[in-house]
């Protein structure tokens, strides 16, 4: 009943979002200005996220994605060993770790982690008027707070992703050469054998985009944030939720052309 | 010959709801103008509407005679330039230090290079009394020393109109005064008028030339003066009680006889 009694005008807005589509393209053109020499932040804030993002995010990103090529190396020796083809495993950890979970359980990690610590982050700031502070200077928020926080995760992301892909295999040889008694050498051949450049070049692709969209959602959360200790919190929920579903969301996407496309 | 700042006819709304209507005035160089009136009644709003912060439903803000809210991008940025701001939280940026805090300003504003804009950083924070406090962020310092490092960083590249959202609120009496008197020497220093935003009766009386009382109730200006003009001389009890620190008359009751 509710939403029936909410005017068109209103209910067409928060369908068509105009603020986050605003918001997109005032990212877009803040990099089309950096591209052109004309960035306005400051190196040392880059610097602090990248670090922040990057090699912070390393020992997460290591037991997660050592514990998902274990499990999946569990899963498939389960099943392969009944059919005599344990050495298997290693072609099934190889595949769905570069192909989907690499990218997909990092980009998660890091939408709880580092969404999250954006929207956190640019929340508090709007909270104590620091915001403002830059506006009335003149500094555009989205110029001097979004984009290097942007340009971070999109760096790292793939540098993350290829490191995840390494754990991946690590726990999946583990449990491969440990329960299945495989030589680690054998397994290493097959893994390679599987790994195309087109698996890696999607979870490269994807792992881009899952950054762009965890530090878009987590910035604009923090950025509309309403302006005391609940919208904090609110934009630090709302950054963890869009970022994981937008993610999965995405990784459909990227399913259903990859099956168009051949790949 | 134009004000350095007038307000002419300004109208606070979001949405439907009116903050405040009909407020003009006008403030000269070397002036401390106060915005005065209860809390809530949208004082912090109309300093926000004359920074640029939020624009107002109908009216202008001039500076210098020309409208920050008709002007084009460039003129507005011109505009702003002229402008220092304190806000109520202080809002240093946390990240920074002291000295970087101070220096951002100047690195926008002015064509100073870095070692210039080290020494104006250094030279604004001992005289706010944080000379050897410049490595520290605001995390680690009190909340009168960041508003003290606020109006360092507002003053640091002498801005001709300092605007000051309640500088002394949750400070300490000493701090506070103290906090006046570094506003005096600010004005005499610099020669910037200072448009500042209280209710704090002892700031407002020590400090302020001339000023606005804005009104809950009926949401526009109710007097204009000075604070100890209008707490002596006010024709309206309301300003009268608040700047005596009494009771407020009670309202009229409609059918009542008096």
């Amino acid at each position: 009943m509710a939403a029936m009694s909410t005017p068109l005008s209103v209910r067409l807005e928060a369908l068509l979002m105009p603020r986050a589509v605003g918001f997109l393209g005032q990212v877009l053109l803040a990099g089309l200005a950096l591209l052109r020499g004309r960035g306005r932040f400051r190196a040392r804030d880059l610097a602090r996220v990248l670090a922040d993002a990057g090699a912070r995010a390393l020992p997460i990103i290591t037991v997660v994605n050592l514990l998902v090529g274990a499990i999946f190396a569990f899963v498939g020796a389960v099943q392969l060993v009944k059919f005599g083809a344990g050495i298997f495993v290693a072609d099934l950890v190889a595949i769905s770790v570069s192909r989907e979970m690499a990218a997909v359980i990092t980009a998660v990690v890091m939408a709880g982690r580092t969404g999250a610590s954006f929207a956190a982050e640019l929340a508090t700031m709007q909270t104590n008027e620091e915001v403002d502070a830059l506006e009335v200077l003149g500094l555009d928020a989205v110029d001097y707070l979004v984009l290097p926080r942007v340009i971070a995760l999109v760096s790292m992301m793939p540098l993350l992703y290829i490191y995840a892909c390494f754990m991946g295999l690590l726990g999946g040889m583990a449990v491969g050469t440990g329960m299945l008694d495989l030589a680690h050498t054998a397994y290493l051949d097959r893994s390679f054998d599987a790994l195309t450049w087109a698996h890696v070049g999607l979870g490269l692709s994807k792992s881009l985009v899952f950054g762009m969209l965890i530090a878009m959602t987590g910035c604009y959360s923090g950025l509309y944030a309403q302006r005391n200790a609940a919208g904090v919190g609110s934009a630090t929920t709302k950054a963890v939720v869009a970022g994981i579903v937008g993610v999965i969301v995405l990784d459909s996407g990227f399913a259903i052309c990859a099956n168009a496309l051949g790949l | 010959m134009a004000a350095l700042l007038e307000v002419r006819d300004l109208r606070m709304q979001f949405g439907e709801r009116l903050i405040q209507a009909d407020i003009s005035f006008k403030v000269e160089p070397r002036t401390i103008f106060a915005i005065m009136g209860g809390s809530g009644c949208g004082k912090s709003t109309l300093l926000r509407h004359m920074i640029g912060l939020l624009s107002p439903k109908s009216g202008q803000v001039l500076y210098d005679g020309v409208d920050y809210w008709s002007a084009d991008d460039a003129t507005q940025a011109n505009l702003r330039s002229r402008v220092g701001m304190l806000f109520q939280s202080a809002a240093l940026w946390s990240s920074m230090t002291l000295t970087e805090n101070v220096c951002l300003p100047l690195e926008q504003l002015t064509q100073q290079d870095e070692a210039q804009r080290l020494a104006r950083a250094q030279q604004v924070l001992e005289w706010v009394g944080l000379g050897s406090f410049g490595g520290f962020y605001p995390a680690d310092i009190s909340g009168g020393m960041k508003k003290r490092a606020g109006i360092a960083r507002a003053i640091a590249a002498e801005p001709p109109i300092l605007f000051l959202d309640e500088p002394s609120a949750g400070l300490d009496p000493i701090s506070s005064k103290r906090l006046d008197d570094l506003i005096l020497e600010v004005r005499d220093r610099t020669g910037a008028a200072v448009i500042f935003v209280s209710h704090e009766l002892p700031s407002l009386l020590a400090i302020a030339d001339d000023g606005i009382f804005l009104d809950a109730d009926s949401k526009k200006p109710i007097a204009h003066g000075s604070p100890r003009e209008l707490r002596d001389h006010a024709e309206h009890p309301t300003v009268r009680a608040f700047l005596r620190r009494e009771e407020p008359p009670a309202p009229s009751q409609p059918g009542k006889n008096p």
